[in-house]
């Protein structure tokens, strides 16, 4: 993976992002008694036998590894709620529900160290696979709209790993788009974007040479 | 044409895999810079019938000068080539010393003219003493870590070695429960690989 | 301008390109059809583009639009942008039709070159989503080098996202070896 980021050295890789997301916080119910911990990044604990307790997704994962404690699901990561977010996802053409800026990796994360404290695991897993591919299908299309003189694409409530994905390419596109769309002088209107109809080339052929 | 041959020499660089790196190419390079010697000599042969004619060579326009700046043009052009062929395979250098460590495995070592070695050798010291300064190994976790430790099964006959914490004997196909930082010198050279429960 | 270190701004300025010499040069071969090395005033010769360019910037040449900006690809490029061939055409078509637009003063050619990459480039964005798998080097003849840096953009990032999600060994060789990676499945 590190020959990959270097690659491409504008993203990060997936294996990073996770590590980002990894400082979320979660509640976890331990099964043992520990002082609190004082971190840098905050203080966490008293940890007492079935009273919960929020801490970073790393600490929960593990303490879990060691069989010290269940993690409570995320609220979003119920079946209930998921539901009605692919709906809405499926309704809106253009808008992206809101969700966790991290909810790829946080899933994929407690897929994977928290199996058996998740409810309805394999439901909930595949209704977060059909959220990512109908969101990931829409920031798709948004990107189909550049025109020559964009500078920014704004896609609101987008993920971290969405964006992270898209990221090299959305960059090298602007680059051409600003590089090409920079040759034809300010004061001239850009080609009309459509691609003209075979029976229309004629037309089209006009914009094309200008005046 | 000229500027031909550089630009394969370029072209070279550009073919393959990424990261990795092509045998010198002595012969090339030394074609190259054979034709830009040729280039100068031209170059000055016209500036002399110029200046036999009495013309200034600052002003004068004329078939010589436009002859001239064309062997000129081709001696910058296949400048860059030579240069841009150095720049990217040192970049490629640098780029091993930071995958493969100090001491490069011979097939890929043998591809290096000398003066790469060389600098291969310099940038890996200043690499090292800026290490050692900050005492900390910058080569490794370069993936995110997870576990201190992790499983791996040996490739290859690596024999008895010493590590941070223990002595191990690396034979080959057997596997061992290592410190993840000993580990992955070894995983990046192809000698050992990572077990995933 | 790329940088100077920069191999596919070198590469694209091998392109070669047409043009008529108006003044004539001394000491030169680079006309094949010339019986001295020399080249006449008004003679016609093919120059690859680091020449041209800057001979054209001096005035000792003028310099023809390269045919893989002609009429025949400007309708093709209308009628069915996607499936045009532009690689054969050439293989820096926009690299070099950018740096050719100033020099002819072909103005019609910067809204040609623009009008191209946008009908185009959603087509290299879809085919890279969806093909993230397999190589698929039949879409990729057609591809100027420009829309393959993109294609591979896009592929390889959606790429290592799956490879993150099914998850396995997150230490590898090191791919400068060149070797053939084991399966570690």
């Amino acid at each position: 993976m590190t020959t990959q980021s270097e690659a491409q050295s504008s993203a990060f890789s997936a294996e990073e992002m996770e590590f980002v997301a990894e400082d979320e916080l979660v509640d976890i119910v331990p099964n043992m008694r520990m002082e609190p911990l004082n971190m840098i990044c905050g203080d966490f604990g008293p940890f007492l036998p079935q009273i919960a307790a929020r801490v970073p997704i790393w600490l929960a994962v593990a303490l879990k590894k060691r069989g010290k404690c269940t993690i409570r699901p995320p609220e979003w990561m119920s079946v209930e709620k998921l539901t009605q977010v692919l709906e809405a996802e499926r309704d809106s053409e253009k808008e992206f529900q809101s969700l966790p800026f991290h909810y790829i990796e946080i899933s994929r994360l407690l897929f994977h160290h928290a199996r058996d404290d998740i409810p309805d695991i394999y439901m909930v897993r595949s209704l977060i696979e059909d959220i990512r591919d109908v969101r990931f299908h829409k920031v798709e299309t948004s990107l189909e709209t550049f025109d020559g003189r964009t500078s920014a694409v704004q896609i609101k409530s987008l993920s971290a790993m969405e964006v992270n994905i898209v990221r090299p390419f959305v960059m090298k596109a602007l680059q051409a788009f600003q590089k090409l769309g920079g040759l034809v002088p300010e004061s001239d209107p850009l080609p009309d974007s459509r691609p003209p109809e075979v029976d229309k080339a004629a037309k089209g052929r006009r914009t094309l040479r200008g005046r | 044409m000229y500027g031909r041959k550089a630009c394969q020499l370029v072209k070279e660089t550009a073919t393959g895999e990424k990261g990795q790196i092509k045998p010198f190419n002595d012969d090339m390079f030394n074609q190259v810079i054979q034709e830009c010697c040729s280039h100068h000599l031209e170059l000055q042969s016209l500036f002399r019938n110029m200046q036999e004619e009495g013309l200034d060579i600052q002003t004068t326009r004329n078939a010589d000068f436009y002859g001239a700046l064309i062997h000129h043009l081709s001696l910058t052009r296949n400048k860059r080539c030579l240069m841009a062929y150095m720049y990217n395979r040192a970049e490629v250098i640098r780029s091993l010393r930071w995958k493969l460590g100090r001491v490069l495995p011979e097939e890929i070592s043998k591809k290096l003219s000398s003066s790469e070695k060389e600098y291969l050798k310099g940038y890996s010291a200043s690499l090292d003493a800026y290490m050692n300064d900050i005492n900390l190994d910058l080569t490794v976790d370069m993936v995110p870590p997870k576990d201190p430790y992790i499983q791996v099964r040996v490739l290859d006959d690596i024999g008895e070695v010493v590590l941070t914490d223990c002595s191990a004997n690396l034979a080959r196909y057997s596997m061992h429960f290592l410190k993840r930082t000993d580990a992955e010198p070894y995983i990046s050279q192809g000698l050992m690989e990572e077990l995933v429960s | 301008m790329g940088s100077y270190y920069d191999i596919d701004d070198i590469l694209s300025e091998e392109e070669p390109v047409t043009v008529i010499f108006r003044k004539p040069a001394n000491g030169v071969g680079i006309d094949p059809s010339a019986e001295k090395n020399c080249v006449e005033q008004g003679s016609k010769v093919e120059l690859p583009l680091w020449i041209a360019h800057e001979l054209c910037q001096r005035d000792a040449v003028s310099v023809n639009v390269p045919a893989c900006f002609d009429e025949k690809t400007r309708l093709e490029i209308q009628a069915d942008p996607a499936n045009v061939d532009l690689r054969s055409r050439s293989p820096y078509f926009y690299e070099l039709g950018c740096k050719m637009a100033p020099i002819t003063g072909d103005r019609t050619l910067c809204y040609f070159l623009f009008f191209a990459f946008r009908s185009r480039y959603k087509e290299v964005l879809t085919k890279a989503h969806t093909a993230a798998h397999v190589a698929t080097p039949k879409v990729l003849s057609r591809l100027t080098n420009e829309e393959i840096d993109l294609y591979e953009a896009a592929q390889s990032s959606v790429a290592a996202f799956k490879k993150w999600r099914v998850g396995g060994s997150r230490f590898q060789p090191s791919s400068a070896l060149g070797r053939k990676r084991r399966s570690t499945d």
